[in-house]
Order: C-alpha cells, then structure tokens, then sequence
C-alpha cells in the first residue's frame, strides 16, 4: 500500500481543527485490518458537537468502516473510540439510544411492509415506551415522506423509499447525534433536496450530523464540518470554510493596472500572476496587509482586495490524487 | 474481561461442559470396579441360587449378539435387542420384546398366558392346564425338596465335561454379582472357551449369562440386565384384555411350537460340550421358500453357507462363532457348538 | 417534511439502555409468524399425520415384512391407531422435515438477518450480543415447538376422525382411556421439540458464522445424513453415544406401556448437551462479530 504512506504526507491543512469545542464523537489511532487488508489505519476523526460533518472520500477509502468502528459495530484492530462521550465499543449500550444511524444502504425485510418494518426496528429503541412506539414510527414515516406508502410491501419500493425508509429508522427517536452513511444514495434530485431540508433540521435542532458521501457538492451545501478521508487515513478535516480558505490561500487584487501591479508585487518578492478577475496573489509566503502596503507604496489604485475561495472540488482533488501522480511520476 | 477472550472462555468452557455430558453418557453402564464380596465356592452359589426364589422386580434385560450368524430374512424374531421384564415373585410376569418400533408382549399370571404382536395387532390367548403347573410344580419341589443334594447333583453332572468355579465379583446392572464360569475340560472339542454366569449377591438371581468363544475377549452372546429394581409391582401389570380391534386366537397348550410344517426328526449324540444334535427333514423342504416372498432355503445356504464334500456326501456349512451347521443335499443336518470335523464325524457315524 | 422541533424535542422517556426482552421476542415472534415461509413450512407439516392416515387407512397398511426404519414399522400398526400416528409421523418427520424445519428458522434467524442487513438495525438500537442470541434461542425455540405442535395436533384429529376416540392401544396392547393418550402424545412432542431445540441451537452456532443462510441448511442437511449414515455403521459404535439421532428410535418407547424412560431420558440429556454446546459457540462468534 504505498499511498497510505504518502497520503499521510499530505496531512497539511491538519491544524485546522477546532479542539476548543465539546465533541459529539472522537477517534484516535483508529486502525482496522481485515486479514492482511489495512481499510483504515491512522484515522484521528473530531466530530464537533453541533456540527454537520461532512465525511468525503473516494469509494473504498475507509469511510463505511470508520463509521461501523464509531458505532462500535466492528471492533477496532487499534485505537479508541469515544461517541457521546462513552468509549466504544465497550459502553456502546449507553451512547446508541442516542445515535440515529443509516449504515450500509437501508436493511428491511422485503415480505412486510414499510411500517412493520419500522414497528420491528422500534421495539428494540430503548428511549421509546412500548406504547409510543406506533406514534413514533407513523411520525417518522411522514416526516420522510412515506406515509402513504407505509403499508405496502418493502419489497415493492423503488431505491428512493428504501433510502428515505432507511432514514426513518435513523429518525425514530429524538436523536443527539445522526449518523448517516451515503443518505443520498438512488435518491432523485427532489429527494436529495429532501435530505438536505432534514440535515439542515437537525442541525437547527442542535443535533449533531455526521454525513459521509462522496459527492461532494452535496457535502458543500450542508456541511459545517469537513474530514477528508483517502486510502483509509483522514488526509484533513476542519471547518468547512476554513479548509476552503486554507486550500489554496491568495488574495485577488482588483486594480486598473494590472500590469504595474505584478511589477510592484515582484519588486516586493511577492508571488503573483494576471488572473481573469485581477491580479492573483498568493498568501503562503506574506500577509494581505503586506501586499496592500506594497502596492500602495508604488502607488498602484487597489478597488477592492479580497480573499480568493478554491472550491471543495479543488481541495478534494489536490488532496485525494496528488498521491498517485506523485506514484505516476 | 477483554471481549475475544471471554468469547474463547465460554465457548471452550460450554463446549467441554457439553462433551463431558456426552461422554459420560458413551461411558458403558455398569463398568464399575469389582466389588468386595465374602467368598462362597461353587457349590454353595449354585446351592442358593436353587434355593432363592425370585424376588418382584422390573428391569431391563440386554440381548447381545454377536454370534456371526449371518443376516438373513425372516429372522424377526432374531431381531429383539432388548426386554422389559416384570416379574411379581409369585407366579406372574410380563415380558415385553423390543423390536425397532414394534412390541411383542408376553403377560403369564398363573394358568393364562398372553401373547400379543403390536406388529400385526394380534393376540393368543394360552390356556395352561392346571394339572400341567401343579406337575411342574411338585417335580420341583421333589427334586429341590433339598437344595444342597440337588445342587451337589447338578454339579457333579456339569463337572464330568467342564470345570466350575467361582471367579471373581462382578457389577451387573448396578448389582454386586458372584461370577461362576464353566468352563469345558480340555478333552472337549467345542467352539466355546467358557460359560459366565454373574449371580446377584444378595438375591442370588442370575443376572447375566456371557457365552465366550475361542479367540474373541467379547463375548459371542450375553443376556444380562442392564438394570434392575426389586420390589412389589403393580397388579394391573399382569393383567391384560386384548385390545378392541385385536385378532384374538385361543390355543392349546403344545410342547413346543412348531415352526416348520415337517418338524425334522433326530437325536443328540455326543456329551457335554461337543454335543451335536443330528437329525433330517425331507429334502424338498431345502426348495420351499420360508417367505412368501423371500428366496428359498437353497438359495440362502448358496448364499450364506459353504459348499462342501466329503464321506457323508455334499451339502452345505454354515459357521458362526458358537456353533456350525451342515446340511446335506439329501436333508441330513447336524448342528453344534462345535468345529465343523466334530459334525461330519457325527454325520458319518450315522 | 413537517415541523422539525416537535420530533426533536427531548422526550421524556425513561433513560433505559435497552429495550425490554418481551417486546424484543413479540417483535420476534410477530417477524417469525407474519413471514410467508414460516406459514408454508407449517401448513406442510400440518398436512403430514392427515396424508399418512388416510392414506393408511385407504390403501391399507404397508404391509408386514417390510422393516424399513423406525418410521415405517411404526406406521404399520397406525391404520387402526389414533394413538399411534401423531407419534409415528413425528417419528418419521424427525428423520429430515423437523430438522430441516428447524434450520431454516436458525439460518434465518442470525444469517438471514446479516444478509438483509436488518441485524444491523437492532444492534445499533442498541440489543447486545446477549440479548440477541437470547431472543433469537427464544424465536427459533418457539418456532420448532409450534411446528411439533402442530403436528401432533393434526395428527390426533386426524385420528379422531378417522377412527374415533376408541382403539388407543399402546404397542404393549394396553387400552388407553383419552388424558392418558393425549398425555404421551405430549410428552412425545415435548421430547420431538427438545431434539429440535438441539437442531435450532446448532444451526443458531452455524448461523452465526456465516451470511449465507443457505450454508446453515445445507451444513444441517448434510450433518443429518452423516450422522444417519454413521449410525449405520457398527465399526463406529463407541461414536453413536456422541450424535444426537442416537436415541432418536426411543420416541417409539413412548407407545410402550409402561413407558421404559431410559432411552427417552438419555436423549434428552444429550439434546441438552448439544444446545449447551452451540449456544456457546453461537454467543463466542455473535459476540466478537462485526456488525
């Protein structure tokens, strides 16, 4: 496996993390190993209280397995696990009543239907009293929008109801934490919205989400939080915005002179080319206010000076496929 | 306790706890240690077993087999492995044959003797005559009127082939028991090295009998309890009314049930061990098929038996661990717990 | 979507850290009952005493002489025997359908449920491993003495029938008044169930370990006809005391009468040896397995 060693290589933008706020779920050193196979090794994963976590990755980087291990469905070969304050696996039993989860795709049986299935799935909710447990699960229902199709067979559904069914299942009980493992998956466009508008719910709700997917605008659009995973080793993780920033830092100066700009900034040992909105410059090596300073002094008209976002897809690529062209070259 | 680790504890521990179960019961019943017991010579066993007169009991008796005999069809009645007894210590008993999912019942109580065959639902009823037991009866009590003449006389019998001892104690269903061997004296040419049988100490009933061959440590046949409890039965045992639907017959009393239409006449010849009963049937019975269905009698000894020649003609001989039997083609027959020389010689002598 | 604080507002439930075990084995029980196969596999059984008695008692007796198993001769004297055919076709079903029956409920139960992905669901609930295999001994046990059950219930109706409540001779050719015969036939479904149990527990064990439910009725399938197969042979004899159909032919001793317990007994005895042993393997891998 040689890009585990060099993803580790890439772990930049690290410092990132946030270690002031309370933690809904932390890993250290979490590492897991089916026979020879190492599916995640070194994965140290903040989950911020309240946040909206965004896991990325490619297919196969360690995400569902990060997950199983959080949820103390799979024990760990090394490290430790701590959800809602409880170490996992050992004391699973008291932080799960509070965790919502969809792991793996939705898991029903095809001969009921949609409701007997959650009926099944709620007797064994520990915070739900034997007596609330047909209101729950007709709630959830409506809330995923699948009350008028509660009482038809499973095995009729199309991929979309399995998906939001998987959902209401997560959804049973008043949650503290949700964690949802590819929630988007079949879902049609008006159904990812659909999701979105429940993320955004419980995230209002002060629920904190734990979201893995792989695509990525859907991670942009709803995510507070953000951990990137590549080859099973987290290669960042921290505030969205911040990662944003810190992708590729650089200011982006509008001036009439664009020409006389780059001279001033080159005279100035810093960094800069001709971009279509302005003059790009790159913030590695000095500070905005340097840069400000130095085009003043040479008495270049600065408009407006602003910091230049990269998208997440920038960031997602750079960080998951620099390894292999570094392997390619 | 780390999680694999008490996963390996209790399945290893569950696991032993259930095969110890298991090999407890694969653990032959019985196979305790010889017991202590005063010793007693032969004379006096034989002498109290005669006078003893068998207690109520119930118990299970055990027929094994190993006899060699070769597996042949319309040999049911071969098949039992294993009887219930139920006997009241005066004159009524039951004994129930065990056969694979069927039942024979045998119920005696004074002068009526049931039989019922669950196989076929049918019953015979056997009217005793009464003069038949009281005959028996004083016989018996003539001959025993005084046990230690009468086991003195036996012995001297027995002993003019064999050898008797008292050889050692023995637990027998759960029972400490006296061993008495017979053994034959050297002079004797038989197939069989001895004669076990193992008598309750307390009871003096025997309670296993153990036909042991030449060249074999397990015994070719043993009938034995397997377990026995003494002590007053309940009277309803010995009754029976045959049951509504059941093809009831009476019969007579015969002196011996007969099971083949020619009842083959003959004679024993020959004393103590290599006796050999020597007689013959008319040789179309050899062609008459046993079974309705099975193959005829010529067709088993081609099977079974082994073609052979000699100064008596040609026939066939069967061996088996305790006896061996020929039979000529022209309906001679001899049979013995004996190696086959002994029967050819009695055939010749003839 | 509706309103989002109303379902997400803290509920006042009482911070139990699990669900109690009677709702678990109802919503186990109800999973069992409600599925399609369970019902079919039941109403086959069901049909079983009522095709052999009639057949029986239209065609007539098999015939003497022909001493196939345990089964058949059985069956030769059920024509005229209401007593007689519920024991006997347990008897005869105890050879394949029962255990069988058993298995599949079993690979059900812990693969099946890997296979869908439903386990996941009552693990993350949370149900410890514990509890799991509790309620799920809990469900295959129940669904193995329904099944008996059943059976034995078709049976003596069947008999009823066909023959009225007069005629319930043992084998003994003793004539039983009514409680005594529905007495044996109960305690010959009791001791069908617990041999069952023993299946169940084993097929649980082999469940367990794999996904595949068809792994655990083909290894239990395959298990009866070797272990059958080993009974036949007598150079194997000092092994018979360690395989389950061991005292299998003692069910007949329940038509004796009076009943010789010894077979019965140790049978039983070895049944719960099997069910100690596989519940103990089944809890091992169940608890250390992903989920």
């Amino acid at each position: 496996m040689s890009t585990s060693t060099t993803a580790t290589d890439v772990v930049a933008p690290e410092g990132a993390a946030t270690p002031a706020a309370a933690l809904a779920a932390q890993t250290r050193g979490l590492r897991k190993l089916y026979g020879r196979t190492v599916a995640v090794d070194h994965v140290d994963l903040d989950v911020p209280e309240g946040a909206v976590l965004g896991m990325l990755g490619p297919n196969g980087s360690g995400k569902t397995t990060t997950i199983r291990m959080l949820l103390g469905l799979v024990r760990p070969t090394a490290g430790t696990v701590s959800l809602l304050g409880h170490a996992v696996p050992e004391h699973a039993g008291h932080a799960l009543p509070d965790v919502g989860a969809l792991v793996e795709g939705p898991g029903f049986h095809p001969f009921l239907s949609g409701r007997e299935n959650l009926l099944r799935m709620a007797a064994a909710e520990p915070r739900l009293a034997t007596g609330d447990i047909p209101h729950a699960v007709g709630e959830a229902l409506e809330r995923v929008g699948l009350a008028a199709a509660a009482n038809r067979r499973y095995r009729g559904y199309s991929l979309g109801m399995k998906q939001r069914l998987g959902l209401a299942g997560a959804l049973l009980v008043p949650r503290r934490m949700v964690v949802l493992d590819e929630p988007t998956n079949g879902l049609d466009p008006a159904g990812t919205r659909e999701v979105r508008t429940i993320i955004s719910e419980l995230h209002a709700a002060g629920v904190t989400v734990l979201v893995s997917s792989h695509l990525l605008a859907e991670v942009e659009a709803t995510c507070t939080h953000v951990a990137v995973l590549h080859a099973g080793s987290v290669v960042a993780q921290g505030e969205l915005a911040e990662l944003l920033e810190s992708g590729s830092p650089a200011l982006l100066v509008s001036t009439t002179d664009g020409t006389a700009a780059m001279e001033a900034l080159r005279a100035s040992r810093i960094p800069s080319r001709l971009a279509p909105e302005g003059v790009r410059v790159d913030l590695t090596a000095c500070t905005p206010p340097e840069v400000i300073a130095a085009l003043v002094h040479a008495g270049v008209d600065v408009h407006e000076a602003r910091r230049a976002r990269t998208g997440l897809e920038d960031l997602f690529a750079r960080l998951t496929q620099e390894p292999d062209e570094e392997d390619g070259s | 306790m780390n999680p694999k680790k008490r996963a390996v504890t209790v399945a290893v521990a569950g696991t032993a706890a259930g095969a110890i179960g298991l090999g407890i019961m694969a653990m032959p019943a019985g196979a305790g240690e010889a017991p202590e017991l005063p010793s007693v010579s032969a004379q006096e066993l034989v002498e109290s077993v005669l006078k003893a007169d068998p207690p109520a009991l119930s118990g299970n008796v055990a027929i094994d087999n190993d006899l060699g005999l070769p597996a042949m069809p319309g040999m049911a009645m071969l098949n039992v492995e294993s009887a219930r007894v139920y006997h009241d210590g005066d004159h009524a008993s039951r004994i129930a044959l065990e056969q694979n999912g069927s039942e024979v019942t045998l119920v005696q109580n004074g002068g009526t003797a049931w039989s019922y065959d669950a196989a076929d639902n049918t019953a015979t009823k056997t009217t005793l005559p009464e003069n038949a037991e009281r005959k028996h009866k004083a016989a018996g009590q003539d001959e025993l009127a005084d046990p230690s003449s009468a086991a003195a006389t036996m012995l001297d019998y027995v002993r003019q082939s064999s050898t008797v001892a008292v050889d050692g104690t023995a637990t027998v269903a759960d029972r400490a028991a006296y061993e008495l061997v017979l053994t034959p004296k050297p002079t004797e040419r038989t197939l069989l090295r001895e004669v076990r049988i193992a008598v309750d100490a307390e009871n003096r009933l025997p309670l296993r009998m153990s036909v042991l061959t030449n060249g074999t440590t397990e015994p070719a046949l043993q009938i034995g309890f397997t377990d026995i409890d003494f002590g007053p039965q309940p009277a309803d045992l010995f009754e029976f009314s045959p049951p509504q639907g059941a093809e009831v017959t009476d019969s007579q009393p015969r002196n011996k049930p007969e099971q083949l239409p020619d009842k083959p006449a003959g004679e024993v010849t020959g004393e103590g061990w290599d006796s050999v009963y020597v007689g013959s049937v008319p040789p179309e019975t050899l062609d008459r098929r046993p079974d309705s269905d099975g193959p005829d009698a010529r067709g088993l000894l081609d099977q079974f038996g082994t073609r052979v020649q000699g100064e008596f003609g040609s026939g066939y001989v069967v061996s088996t661990k305790v006896g061996t039997a020929l039979i000529t083609d022209d309906g001679r027959f001899a049979v013995g717990a004996v190696p086959q020389q002994v029967l050819t010689e009695a055939l010749g002598t003839r | 979507m509706t309103d989002a604080t109303t379902t997400l507002a803290p509920a006042p439930v009482a911070r139990r850290s699990h669900a109690t075990l009677g709702r678990l084995v109802r919503a186990e029980l109800r999973w069992i009952y409600r599925r399609p196969r369970t019902l079919v596999v039941l109403g086959l059984l069901a049909a079983i005493p009522v095709i052999v008695g009639i057949a029986l008692t239209f065609v007539g007796s098999a015939g003497p002489g022909g001493g196939g198993g345990d089964g058949a001769s059985l069956l030769a004297t059920a024509a005229g025997n209401a007593l007689v055919l519920p024991i006997a076709t347990l008897a005869m079903a105890l050879n394949l359908l029962l255990p069988l029956s058993a298995a599949m409920s079993g690979s059900d139960a812990l693969a099946g449920e890997t296979a869908h992905g439903t386990l996941r669901g009552w693990l993350l609930a949370p149900v410890s491993r514990g509890r799991l295999l509790l309620v799920k001994s809990l469900g295959v046990a129940t669904f193995a003495l329904s099944a008996v059950l059943v059976m034995a219930a078709t049976g003596v109706l069947t008999g009823f029938v066909l023959n009225g409540t007069d005629g319930l001779v043992t084998l003994s050719g003793s004539t039983l008044s009514l409680p005594a015969a529905l007495l044996k036939v109960a305690i010959a479904a009791g001791w069908v169930a617990l041999q069952l149990w023993a299946i169940g527990a084993v097929a649980l064990a082999i469940s367990a370990w794999t996904e595949h439910p068809m792994v655990v009725l083909a290894s239990v399938l395959g298990g009866v006809i070797v272990f059958s197969v080993l009974q036949l042979l007598d150079a194997l004899e000092w092994l018979h005391p360690f395989l389950l159909n061991d005292s299998w032919l003692a069910l007949g001793d329940v038509l004796r009468d009076p009943m010789p317990t010894g077979g019965l007994a140790e049978g039983a005895l070895r049944a719960a040896c099997y069910i100690v042993i596989a519940l103990s393997i089944a809890y091992a891998k169940l608890s250390t397995k992903d989920g």
